[in-house]
């Protein structure tokens, strides 16, 4: 597994998409030219293959359509965006970018039906016009138009875009999580500024056979000149967006004849935006028909509750949209692009911890990744506290030493960052694990479970290229890869049957309670450590031009894989045995050092205390060179600190540079893959910004609050639901709530209870408990729910009887709070409703037969939703009244419709309100 | 003379207008006395007015908040709070909208409207609407790419507000493609119209613009071109009467026995409650505790590094007595007034509403709920307020009403007081249609009197821009328009001369 990975994408992505002819196409560049620049570009994949295969995907056929998913973790700063990037179980879309770029490689061979080189291709005008609308200039003529609303589910092409990422998938059939995340960016062409490229393109010079060419290639990783056509929902670049949509169509299908398009559109999106969406659709497509759907009803079509306060929390945005009964009733948003821009969402997060730990050396990357781990959360509110969380304490009395530190959190990054990587550092790190092992034992069996949750199944779950501390080299290097890999295979085929988080949880619970020792949550400790992955290009040498792959793959894709363990770990290690010797070399001492530290690194199967601080996290080959000098004092010291990651890569650094000079060749710069253990105080709980979240509070409070009609907000307080991969942020939902019950609820008061005359009989409203402040309470307070309640008590309780029955407006005060989709809600009754809300907060219950859902999370509900959506708009024929399709016929604009109305029609052939 | 012809023509037109059209979208009229009955929504073409095409703006500018949207819509999609942040810090700037006008420090919060529901500041007017119109329902505009990266930071240090106008004037005029109508008071001066026009044609380029008076549209949106119509809005209360879509111009009556001055007595009735009721706003309390009724609260408050102005506190306040007004407050709704002999007494034995405070404070209000909102109605009532925000007997609805009457044709009252339109979100008060049905009965005994009130919240608080976004929305209503060419022609002193 290595460099061969391009043609073995080629081969999965042209059996899954036979019509395309990449995978057989002579080549326009020389072969070997070829070879080498896919190779440059493929190392960034190739490693990421490795932990790709294991991961539970959705379906067998959307993971050989995406050969390169599952590739370096989180390097974007994606992932907090509303379509962010998420692999199935993950808490956060770690692996999001690689799935984009697996897709990319796809897109390249759709879009450049004539040119099969993948990630590299020289650029011929005249076929691949760098705009991609061009693309689609081979399809077939559109004459067989569908009309009449009839397509079948797998015909239907999904999109929601994002700020950041956008979803998209070919059909409904499945109602799968989206099968593709696309960086909703596009770049301007260089040399024709009003044309759009998917991809970063630049120019390069090579040498081949001896003639020197200049050609152009693809990275479809890179970032560099981007223009994100969404910012904070709003569209700020229309061209992009639409040559974006463009592409997106491209790398999905071939032809727009019979393709509908269900497309999410964001609160923002005016109305001459939706109408110019509308116009280029029909009019630069053939597409048969569009529907445009509300973020906030797309969410609530895959939740199917009709009554709904959607809280999407984005990338940089926040949208909050109170919908009764189908309806849009009310919306506000944060963070919209204004002359005075406030960004709000999960940006805002990954800021504050950076700004916190800026100090420590992090760059925006680390606090991204930091932020996505298990040990980053956001702490109950705690109303009593001054900081409104119970931030933990240093118990351990061996400790003491840090105690300072760990309240006055500031504290420890200024004496962190003015000692990098020396004593200082590595006493800090053998108090920490002493502090742990300390722990350790007094831990209760409940407290690991939640740890193990936490840690393994919330953030990092329970993949392989996820486990997240998880050492794997000192495994490898300690001989005993077999048979840890196949125990994870094992546990993996455990998980794969159950679906759903819980049931992971419990298992991993019960299988970590047995392996290891136990633990304190991480909302108890002080310090935690998480992983963190870069990519770093570090100098190879060029490859000698080999008749057989075979050597070069181990050279090329072994050094970066080793460290990344997967299910093909197996085949690097075995190719270690035949690379340069040092290398083994280096393993061994490793091996030893791995042998003499005591159970942790051992027993634990998924996060050995491996504490490793790196002071310099961008550090490269060198410093991790040095690091391994350093180390062994600590080692010694600790007497547990398997210092195997950065002994393994730095061996692997000597190994390199070896080959390099044996080779006498120019080295070539090379990605790759370093994981570190970062240690991090208290700032992973303190970046929960007071201020945000009571923004975001407040911007809740007043979006229900100022829903017109009254008797509407009880039913959307009580089904308040928090989508958008910002959400995700481990106890952020749960602070919100906390925050919305001890700020805003209203208490049933006694006033009612006690000045009202009643009679003694009836006094005591045990029988009904509606009355009797519990927990559970919902309806309202002073006013009292009718269903069930002796009426002499209502009467007495509410102010009905004021002698005008037979009035328009009697104010039987409420009835009842409105239940879920009940009539009795509206005012249709005469009845007005007039009490004071919320009277009771909560969350909705998320639906558990989609088990894919359930393990993806509902924070990308809205895709779901669109599916849904999609079904109803396109994909239902039968059975219907001529009510239903007049309905139908109004949630999409089909060709008909536009060629007589225009893009207007969009305005009313819709699902925005 | 001409003119004058035409303009009689043209302003006739307008009821004519109204009675030959039918209100298109999906806007859910419940026109109760109408002499055309709407289409089933189902069945309305979209195109059969033609003016369907016209991406039509409207623009409705309140005390309390400033409605914009796009014609044939139902509801306005852009609602800000007429006030607006203030940074007085260096460099001063102003912010729009409720997601800005947070706690911070320096900052304030001002109305660029004044209690007459006339425009006061017409800089910020023009930054706020264009904010509305522009930024909130135009997309980003793509013309001059360069513009949109760098440029604008260095733009936003210097430059404050002018910002959007500077760059107006060297590209196109944002809102080229849209005729835009305005509401205004009845009693707008001439030179604020003159203005409004100004602003429209030369800063944003529309094609088209016309000016409407609030009460005109808030009848056109109960479906009626005549009407008398009762205005209960924020800060003021007006009572006009509509002929055939004009405004007649003497029966306009008003006063500020509005949400304001409704505000003001629920301050009076807690400062004089005992306890007395201390208003905290929501946005000064981190959390509470539920305590019993009448009980000192206990709300851990939260602390700012900075100073809170008066004027956001104030702000915030409002929300509150907002929230108050919506859940408690309440109009008697008779027989006879809250002061009749018996009343006050009957109400002081029916179970009370409670109301919680947002620090957590609770307390059940009784009679005097209902006697907050009685000066409304009877000068006479109400809580003890300083001499000059009294209300004097002119001024209560009733007599409003009277003399509006009185001003107008007889032979027109009956017509009128079988067109009731009442709107304005302080007519959402509990039991105040109730109140205005028995006023007018006993006032007018022997007439019939048909109360008009959008049972829809949003159609009673937006009555006006919903009644803007249906005229404006009119295939019919292009020839009303004033066009650019005859504003040039004729500069800002056209809209005198047409919008009657």
């Amino acid at each position: 597994m290595s460099r061969n990975a391009p043609d073995g994408d080629d081969a999965d992505t042209s059996n899954s998409r036979p019509q395309s002819n990449q995978g057989s196409t002579p080549v326009r560049t020389p072969r070997k030219q070829q070879k080498s620049s896919q190779q440059r570009l493929h190392t960034f994949q190739t490693p990421l293959h490795a932990d790709e295969s294991p991961t539970p995907t959705p379906s067998p056929s959307s993971r050989r359509l995406y050969p390169g998913t599952g590739g370096r973790t989180a390097t974007d700063p994606d992932d907090s965006e509303c379509a962010t990037p998420t692999p199935a179980p993950h808490r956060y879309g770690l692996r999001a970018r690689r799935a984009s770029r697996g897709l990319s490689n796809k897109n390249n061979n759709n879009n450049n039906n004539n040119n099969n080189n993948i990630q590299t291709r020289v650029r011929n005008r005249n076929r691949n016009n760098p705009n991609c609308t061009c693309s689609h200039n081979t399809r077939p003529p559109a004459s067989i138009m569908a009309s009449g609303g009839k397509w079948r589910e797998e015909q239907i092409l999904i999109i929601c875009p994002g700020s950041r990422t956008t979803m998209a998938q070919l059909g409904c059939g499945e109602l799968s999580p989206p099968a593709h995340r696309i960086p909703t960016r596009m770049f301007r062409d260089e040399e024709e500024p009003e044309q759009w490229r998917p991809y970063y393109t630049y120019k390069r010079t090579t040498v081949t056979d001896g003639v020197e060419r200049e050609e152009w290639v693809e990275d479809v990783d890179e970032d560099k000149g981007a223009v994100w056509p969404i910012e904070g929902g709003r569209i700020v670049q229309m061209d992009a967006f639409l040559a974006f949509l463009d592409h997106v169509h491209g790398l999905l299908t071939t032809t727009y004849h019979n393709t509908p398009i269900m497309l999410m559109a964001s609160p923002q999106w005016t109305r001459p935006d939706c109408e110019t969406i509308a116009r280029y659709i029909f009019e630069k497509t053939k597409t048969p028909a569009l529907c445009l759907i509300h973020s906030g009803i797309a969410t609530q079509y895959g939740l199917k509750w009709p009554n709904m306060t959607v809280v999407d929390i984005g990338y940089e945005k926040v949208d909050v949209t109170a919908i009764h009964d189908g309806r849009v009733v009310n919306h506000m948003d944060l963070g919209r692009p204004l002359p005075d821009r406030f960004i709000s969402g999960g940006e805002v997060f990954t800021r504050k911890l950076l700004q916190l730990l800026e100090g420590q050396g992090f760059n925006h990357d680390m606090a991204e990744q930091l932020k996505k781990s298990g040990i980053c959360e956001v702490l109950p509110y705690a109303p009593a506290k001054k900081e409104l969380m119970d931030l933990p304490v240093e118990s351990s009395p061996n400790a003491s030493q840090s105690q300072p530190r760990s309240t006055a959190a500031p504290g420890t990054t200024a004496e962190e960052g003015a000692a990098p990587g020396s004593g200082a550092v590595d006493s800090t790190v053998a108090a920490a694990a002493e502090a742990a092992s300390q722990h350790a034992p007094t831990t209760d069996e409940p407290a690991v479970e939640e740890d193990v949750a936490m840690e393994d199944n919330d953030g990092l779950d329970t993949n392989v290229d996820e486990d997240g501390v998880l050492d794997v080299a000192s495994i490898v290097t300690s001989g005993q890869t077999k048979e840890f890999l196949a125990k994870k295979e094992k546990e993996k085929e455990k998980e794969k049957g159950k679906p759903g988080r819980k049931s992971n949880k419990d298992k991993d619970g019960d299988a970590a309670a047995q392996a290891r020792p136990l633990r304190q949550p991480n909302s108890k400790k002080v310090r935690n450590t998480f992983s963190y992955e870069e990519i770093v290009m570090e100098e190879v040498p060029k490859e000698v031009p080999a008749p057989v792959s075979a050597p070069t793959q181990g050279a090329g894709g072994g050094g970066v894989e080793e460290v990344v363990a997967t299910e093909k770990a197996a085949e690097p290690a075995a190719e270690k045995a035949a690379e340069p010797a040092t290398e083994p070399a280096a393993q061994g001492t490793q091996a030893e050092e791995d042998s003499k530290a005591p159970a942790p690194a051992a027993t634990e199967t998924e996060a050995p205390v491996v504490k490793t601080e790196e002071s310099k996290p961008n550090g490269d080959d060198n410093d991790n060179e040095n690091g391994t000098e350093s180390k062994p004092a600590a080692d010694v010291a600790n007497g547990e600190q398997g210092k195997a990651a950065d002994a393994d890569t730095g061996a692997k650094a000597n190994a390199d540079a070896d080959a390099s000079a044996k080779n006498g060749e120019p080295p070539e710069l090379r990605p790759k893959r370093i994981r570190r253990e970062i240690e991090v105080g208290l700032e992973r709980f303190l970046f929960a910004d007071r201020a945000e979240i009571d923004r975001i509070v407040s911007t809740i409070y007043r979006t229900i609050q100022g829903v017109e009609d009254m008797y509407m907000r009880p039913a959307c307080w009580d089904n308040l639901v928090f989508v958008g991969n910002g959400s995700r942020l481990r106890g952020l939902k749960d602070n919100i709530l906390q925050t919305l019950n001890a700020r805003h609820l209203i208490s049933p008061s006694t006033a009612t209870m006690f000045t009202s005359e009643l009679p003694s009989n009836v006094a005591t409203p045990a029988g009904t408990g509606s009355q009797t402040p519990v927990g559970s309470f919902s309806g309202a307070p002073h006013q009292l729910a009718s269903s069930g309640v002796n009426p002499l008590l209502q009467a007495a309780t509410t102010a009905s009887t004021l002698g005008v029955a037979g009035r328009d407006t009697i104010q039987v005060a409420t009835g009842s709070t409105p239940m879920v989709g009940s009539e009795a809600a509206g005012p249709a009754s005469g009845h007005h409703f007039h009490s004071q809300t919320p009277t009771s907060i909560r969350t909705i219950a998320l639906p558990t037969y989609l088990s894919e859902w359930s393990k993806n999370g509902f924070e990308e509900a809205m895709f779901l939703g669109a599916q849904v959506a999609a079904r109803i708009a396109f994909c239902l024929h039968s059975n219907m009244d001529a009510q239903a399709i007049e309905a139908q016929k109004s949630m999409s604009l089909s060709r008909v419709d536009y060629n007589e109305h225009g893009p207007k029609a969009i305005r009313t052939h819709s699902m925005l309100s | 003379m001409w003119a004058r012809i035409s303009h009689h023509l043209r302003t006739d037109s307008l009821g004519a207008l109204l009675r030959a059209s039918q209100p298109i979208g999906r806007q859910p009229l419940r026109i109760a006395n109408m002499a055309q009955q709407p289409l089933p929504s189902s069945a309305q073409p979209t195109d059969i007015y033609g003016g369907d095409e016209v991406s039509a703006l409207v623009l409705d500018p309140g005390y309390c908040n400033t409605r914009a949207g796009y014609a044939g819509e139902d509801v306005p999609k852009s609602i800000l709070p007429s006030f607006y942040g203030h940074i007085t810090s260096d460099p001063p700037r102003d912010l729009f909208g409720d997601e800005c006008i947070i706690p911070r420090g320096d900052f304030e919060v001002r109305n660029y409207m004044n209690k007459d529901s006339v425009v006061e500041d017409w800089d910020v007017a023009a930054k706020l609407w264009e904010f509305m119109l522009v930024k909130r329902l135009q997309p980003e505009r793509q013309t001059h790419p360069s513009k949109n990266g760098l440029n604008d930071d260095i733009k936003e240090q210097d430059g404050e507000g002018d910002v959007a106008m500077e760059e107006v004037e060297g590209l196109e005029k944002p809102l080229e493609e849209f005729p835009l109508l305005m509401s205004e008071a009845p009693w707008n001066s001439p030179k604020a119209r003159e203005k409004a026009i100004e602003l429209s044609m030369e800063s944003w380029g529309t094609p088209a613009f016309w000016l409407s008076r609030t009460p005109v549209l808030a009848s056109f949106a109960a479906g009626k071109a005549t009407a008398l119509v009762i205005d209960v809005g924020g800060a003021n209360t007006s009572v006009t009467a509509i002929h055939d879509g004009m405004v007649l111009k003497r029966s306009i009556q008003r006063s500020p026995a509005g949400g304001l001055w409704l505000s003001s007595q629920i301050r009076k009735m807690w400062e004089t409650s005992e306890p007395k009721v201390d208003l905290v706003p929501t946005f000064m309390v981190e959390n509470k505790t539920p305590v019993d009724a009448l009980a000192p609260p206990q709300a851990r408050l939260r602390e700012f590094p900075f100073k809170i102005h008066d004027s956001f506190r104030a702000f915030e306040e409002e929300r509150v007595l907002t929230e108050f007004k919506e859940s408690v407050v309440e109009v008697w709704r008779g027989p006879g007034r809250y002061g009749a002999a018996g009343n006050e007494e009957y109400i002081k034995s029916q179970p009370g509403r409670v109301f919680e405070m947002p620090d957590g404070y609770n307390q059940m209000w009784r009679e005097q709920r209902f006697k907050v909102a009685e000066g409304m109605w009877d000068e006479n009532a109400g809580y003890p307020v300083p001499e000059d925000e009294r209300l004097n007997k002119a001024q209560t609805i009733p007599e409003l009403i009277r003399s509006a009457l009185n001003s107008v044709d007889v032979d027109l009252r009956g017509t009128l007081l079988g067109n009731v339109v009442v709107t304005g979100s302080t007519s959402l008060i509990n039991g105040f249609n109730d109140r205005l049905n028995n006023e007018l009965t006993a006032m007018y005994p022997g007439l019939k009197i048909k109360i008009h009130a959008a049972g829809l919240s949003s159609e009673r608080r937006f009555g006006a821009w919903i009644g803007g976004s249906i005229l404006a929305s009119l295939g019919t209503f292009h020839q009303m328009w004033i066009s650019k060419k005859e504003y040039e022609e004729n500069g800002a002193g056209i809209v005198e001369k047409r919008c009657k």
